[in-house]
């Protein structure tokens, strides 16, 4: 049992729970006297609602509690991470297919379901805009209420906001060449194999929420503030989640689940189907216009994008998505002159929130493609393009935010060395390279604590999620490291806040690098907390005491942690607790609010064998090259990045909602909403890493786990183009669409 | 309009136990598994037969049990993810799935092993592109076909040796 | 899901009289892979399921009889690919069978259910139209022996009668060398409902027999005698306007998620193609 183990990969924690079937979800807790809930909604994008009735609901047996907006106070309490828009419940109008206008509460489900059934609705279909075209005629309706933005110039309309960034000037630059197209990206789902569930108990004076977040301490905001309970009375518990990807960041419905344990009396428990989290979380479609001006020698002289995201009824993230996700739309190269306009423009539709890559695939599959058109015009290679441009490390790539911080070249080189550019490929294949980039967190807070108990164990606390991504195994890697014990000796407490410290949330793939060193430095403090004792011991001066890796070096000799401890800490026993704070403020100038930690990186190539009579596109290779600073569990880098590789080829090949003529969703649940099953995979996978120790995590780490999606749509268009000739801009790609666009092609 | 469900008795073996319960004639096997046999161990997703979350071992096959009514399995023989592990030690499929890095945020691997499981059985030592095959009916979103596939195929090995 | 009796028949005659007793309140159970489904969703509300699973007749059995390979109601998919016989002598169905779903899906889909259930996207219908299978019933005026090209009407409905149930499927032992292929449209390599299905079979007579499905509501079944389709020499030119009469009768849906007419329409052309070449080759390898 080795307690070194950084850039080993030792077994996941958690791991044995999850191969027994006994860890458990949320869905998995039951408590004793628990009720079932089930939502009502409708089956239109909007209306407005008329009347409910729930008095036959109510009369069936096992019914305890049926509630609509007139059981919630007045006015309706609402809550969102940007704005306060989204209601608790829908009131008046219902503004997406899906959006509940009751809940009911029952001793079983069959009763549940029933009084679901049983509840009436009165209520009349409105016009609803889903579409970007749509949402952006002025003779269209407004899906928000223009009394929710006041001084807001655009609240008349459904541009919710708009985000320029950009240096230079574009308008005054000129180019030997200028490539200008349009292309669009999906309404795609997160389609965790969870589905969200949430339960609500009262508790004392108080309230307990399980659910499958991933931030615990929003979620606990958002409760303490809908139901007026101060944060110490609101425990949040957050079991791993079975898969988030950003789709179970923020509140959804546990402010309603809440409101009706309270109701109740009892606790009450809401477990979603498939069909409900399609119409509960999704992904922003995008549209981008892009103009690149280029020279004949290759070097960009100018980008100038148009981004209009097509979010939700409500913002959720949405916003953020949109100005984090464009801001780096003009890619990781040195650009003299960039404009970037992203709008965020409201829908009847499923609120759109934060989704693995949060914005940038959109901006990505445009610019990336583009670039290729803008090679193709001078007669340049792909590759050589991207070289050329590219920014080195330390570059002001984007003038007033953090330079290059990676020598992104080698990561380049060695994608285009192993998928082996410019060799020869037989007819029917082709070749294609993109880069990715994403920035990490802007700001964030993560505390931690790590106790060392008598026998030389560990507890450490950490208020991050784990949903897949091996959170919990790399602070018990870090922590076993520091502090010289065997991973089997330390145990990581996360998902209760009312034990476990301060977590801002866990997204832009932050926490091996905030949380990380939060853990990091409490160690650090009982390192030093050990060597105090050991000098008090000894009769030395604490400078003259180091320790390292759970061994304490004295000047002339060395000593286990736990004899130190044994004697330090005396008759009496107790432990050593350390914490650690890492906190990345604002900067209030910034247009982000704060300049990125650090940026992920990523190079992906694709060799794609296109079968033009029927459109198939399949992924001969598939290279994806990741810049990580310093892989902690090399294991579990590969699993991240080979399955944000494999996610991206769904909203490249495969995954979009399809809507009917008046904006609901035809294709809820999994017959036909098609994801990447084992028989979809690329026939060759590999995925490596450029390890330069130069993040700003524990052991010079960067944050992963986005890089190798954001790219991978780009990098299967080029392979498409290069074997047929035909530039796709729309995607998925999906075989017919693929054969459409090969019919309409221009004849050779 | 509701009337008391009626409830139908059934008899059968979940992992080795013989069990005997009342079910209604609408659950599905998940259901009564999750619910009445607190076997949480296999899961809810798609619910129509398409994610494989819920898939079991019954009478020697695995099924989608959310496509099976509890009533179809009385006197069938289900083995269960939780039925696996035997004096709390782990299979080598398990094991070889810990080793390999193959469960990321988890929740299909309960389906996974049995898929494999029932693959091992049939083709002691199958080809990549079998084991494919083999868990296609097995949806991974976190992605991690790769490792689930290395790990089939190393507890193949390790039968072998 | 709405809750329903549910009868378990140990013979035939019992399960007739009980659809006789309940008539459509009455929903047959084999397999259940479309049954379920629909029990879901609530576009079947049954009174009463009755379940075929304990019949005797009906237990799962492939095995030759008189000049027939006679497939009970009961047989699953998996077992189907499977069989030695149904792979050598009706190789097309072998295919088939193994793609309907996943492996969990082919443990319990019955052939008998896959027709019964009349999808016009069924993936054993154009092999079963090919080989020129019978489906045989027992009911109330007793047993019927019903030509599966008389057997589809439209989505979900067959010639089946009131109380009458599927006992098996039957199909005669070729009298003459045939190569076959199963070929379908899909939106995925993975497993996924077809957008357009088609079985070409060559034989050593020189007829073709085409048979499609998932363009129309139903499957559709055509002949060339003519001995031009599956002759290896015959020019592309002569085979064209041939297959174009054949495909004359496809009709896909407008309003179909999976693939629009068009593209099905111009897949069946590259499937016919594709798999009479095949069927070709593999005649000349029997």
């Amino acid at each position: 049992m080795s307690a070194a183990s950084i850039g080993t990969s030792p077994n996941r924690v958690g791991g044995i729970g999850r191969v027994t079937g006994l860890t458990e979800y949320v869905a998995d807790i039951r408590l004793p006297d628990v009720l079932e809930a089930r939502l009502v909604t409708l089956e239109c994008a909007r209306a407005r609602i008329i009347s409910i009735d729930a008095s036959e609901a109510l009369k069936l047996p096992g019914v305890r509690l049926a509630m609509t907006a007139a059981d919630l106070p007045e006015p309706m309490p609402r809550f969102g991470p940007q704005f306060a828009d989204r209601p608790v419940i829908a009131v008046g109008e219902t503004r997406y297919h899906g959006e509940p206008v009751a809940i009911v509460a029952a001793e079983t489900k069959d009763a549940a379901e029933e009084a679901a059934r049983l509840v009436h609705v009165e209520y009349e279909e409105l016009p609803a805009v889903f579409t970007l075209a749509a949402a952006l005629d002025p003779a269209s309706p407004l899906v928000q209420d223009p009394a929710l933005r006041p001084n807001d110039r655009l609240a008349s309309t459904n541009v919710l906001r708009e985000h320029l960034v950009g240096w230079g000037d574009v308008a005054a630059a000129t180019a030997d060449v200028v490539v200008e197209n349009t292309y669009t990206f999906p309404m795609v789902t997160q389609f965790a194999i969870e589905p969200h569930a949430f339960m609500a108990a009262p508790d004392g004076d108080g309230i307990a929420v399980w659910s499958t977040i991933q931030h615990p301490y929003w979620l606990q905001k958002v409760i303490s503030k809908v139901l007026g309970l101060p944060l110490s009375k609101v425990r949040i518990f957050a079991p791993d989640p079975g898969g988030g990807f950003g789709g179970k960041q923020h509140a959804k419905l546990e402010p309603l689940v809440a409101f009706a344990a309270l109701r109740a009396g009892r606790p009450v428990r809401l477990i979603l189907s498939l069909e409900q989290t399609f119409q509960a979380v999704r992904r922003a479609s995008c549209e981008v216009r892009v103009r690149t001006g280029i020279e004949r020698d290759g070097a960009l002289v100018f980008e100038d994008i148009e981004a209009d995201y097509l979010i939700g009824a409500y913002a959720d993230i949405a916003d953020r998505v949109v100005g984090k996700g464009s801001y780096l739309a003009a890619g990781p190269y040195n650009v003299p002159a960039v404009r970037i306009v992203a709008r965020s423009v409201l829908s009847h539709t499923v609120p759109s929130t934060a989704f693995r890559g949060f914005g940038n695939p959109q901006v990505n599959w445009a610019v990336e493609s583009n670039l290729d058109e803008a090679a193709r015009a001078i007669g340049m290679d792909r590759l050589a393009i991207r070289l050329r441009n590219l920014a080195k490390r330390g570059d002001a790539f984007v003038p007033f935010d953090t330079p290059a911080d990676g020598d992104w070249e080698q990561t380049v080189n060695r994608a285009a060395e192993l998928i082996g550019w410019g060799s020869p490929l037989p007819p029917g294949y082709g070749r294609g390279i993109a880069l990715g980039i994403k920035s990490g967190p802007t700001t964030g807070l993560s505390y931690s604590t790590v106790r060392l108990l008598a026998d030389g164990s560990v507890i450490v606390y950490a208020g991050t999620s784990d949903m897949g991504q091996g959170a919990r195994t790399v602070f018990a890697q870090i922590a076993g490291q520091e502090l010289g014990v065997p991973l089997e000796w330390v145990t990581v407490v996360m998902g209760d806040t009312a034990i476990v410290p301060y977590d801002q949330q866990t997204s832009a793939s932050r926490s091996t690098v905030l949380m990380g060193n939060s853990v990091l430095q409490a160690c650090r403090s009982i390192q030093a907390q050990l060597a105090a004792m050991a000098a008090r011991l000894n009769g030395l001066d604490e400078a003259s005491v180091v320790v390292d890796r759970g061994v304490v070096h004295l000047p002339d000799r060395q000593l286990a942690v736990v004899d130190v401890l044994e004697a330090g800490l005396g008759p009496l026993g107790g432990e050593l607790t350390g914490n650690g704070e890492t906190r990345k403020d604002a900067e209030p100038d910034h247009p982000l609010g704060g300049s990125a930690a650090f940026f992920e990186f990523n190079c992906t190539a694709v060799e794609a064998r296109v079968d033009e009579e029927t459109g198939d596109v399949v992924p001969v290779r598939h290279v994806t090259v990741s810049d990580v600073g310093k892989a902690l569990n090399p294991l579990q880098v590969a699993m991240q990045d080979d399955g944000a590789a494999i996610m991206g080829l769904g909203h490249t090949l495969m995954e979009h909602y399809i809507f009917d003529e008046s904006g609901r969703i035809r294709n809820l649940g999994a017959i036909d909403y098609r994801i990447p099953t084992s028989m979809d995979l690329p026939l060759e996978l590999r995925s490596e890493v450029v390890e330069n120790e130069d993040g700003p995590g524990p052991y010079g780490s960067k944050g992963m786990s986005e890089g190798a999606l954001l790219c991978v749509a780009a990098a299967v268009g080029a392979a498409v183009q290069d074997a047929t000739g035909v530039a796709i801009r729309d995607l998925p790609l999906t075989p017919e669409r693929v054969w459409r666009a090969l019919q309409e092609r221009p004849v050779r | 309009m509701s009337e008391m469900v009626r409830t139908i008795p059934i008899e059968l073996t979940v992992n080795g136990r013989r069990r005997a319960l009342e079910v209604a004639a609408h659950h599905t096997l998940l259901e009564v598994l999750r619910d009445d046999l607190e076997l949480t161990g296999t899961k809810e997703c798609c619910l129509v037969g398409e994610c494989g979350a819920c898939t079991v071992s019954l009478d020697g096959r695995i099924v989608d049990s959310c496509l099976v009514l509890a009533v179809e399995a009385d006197g069938a023989a289900v083995l269960t993810v939780e039925g696996l592990a035997g004096g709390g030690r782990l299979t080598p499929l398990q094991q070889a799935f810990l080793d390999k890095g193959a469960a990321q945020c988890g929740f299909c691997i309960p389906g996974q092993l049995m898929s494999a499981l029932a693959l091992l059985q049939a083709t002691p030592a199958p080809t990549r592109e079998a084991v494919e095959e083999a868990i296609a009916g097995n949806l991974c979103r976190c992605g991690g076909y790769e490792q689930i596939i290395d790990a089939i195929l190393a507890a193949a090995e390790a039968d072998e040796r | 899901m709405h809750t329903f009796a549910y009868a378990r028949p140990t013979t035939l005659a019992e399960a007739v009289a009980i659809l006789d007793e309940h008539g459509p309140g009455a929903r047959l159970l084999a397999g259940g892979t479309d049954l379920l489904i629909r029990l879901r969703d609530g576009t079947a509300r049954p009174v009463l399921v009755v379940d075929l699973k304990r019949i005797a007749e009906l237990r799962p059995a492939i095995r030759e009889e008189d000049g027939r390979l006679v497939i009970s109601a009961g047989t699953v998919m998996t077992d189907i690919a499977a069989d030695d016989t149904v792979r050598r002598f009706f190789g097309a169905l072998a295919e088939a069978a193994s793609v309907v779903g996943s492996v969990q899906i082919r443990n319990r889909a019955t052939l008998a259910g896959n027709v019964c259930n009349a999808s016009p996207a069924a993936d054993t219908a154009p092999a079963l139209l090919v080989y020129d299978a019978v489906v045989v019933t027992e009911g109330l005026s007793g047993i019927r022996r019903i030509r599966v090209d008389d057997f589809f009407v439209r989505p979900g409905v067959t010639t089946l009668g009131r109380a009458e149930i599927v006992v098996a499927i039957e199909l005669p032992m070729p009298a003459r060398k045939m190569g076959a292929v199963h070929v379908r449209r899909t939106r995925r390599r993975g497993h996924d409902l077809a957008s357009a299905t088609l079985c070409c079979g060559v034989d050593a007579g020189g007829v073709t027999r085409l048979a499609y499905g998932s363009v129309g509501p139903r499957p559709v079944l055509a002949v060339d005698e003519s001995g031009v389709l599956g002759d290896p020499a015959a020019p592309d030119a002569a085979k064209a306007p041939i297959f174009e009469r054949m495909f004359a009768d496809a009709s896909p849906s407008p309003r179909s998620m999976r693939a629009s007419p068009d593209y099905r329409l111009a897949m069946l052309r590259v499937l016919g193609t594709r798999a009479l070449r095949t069927a070709i080759d593999r005649l000349a390898q029997a």
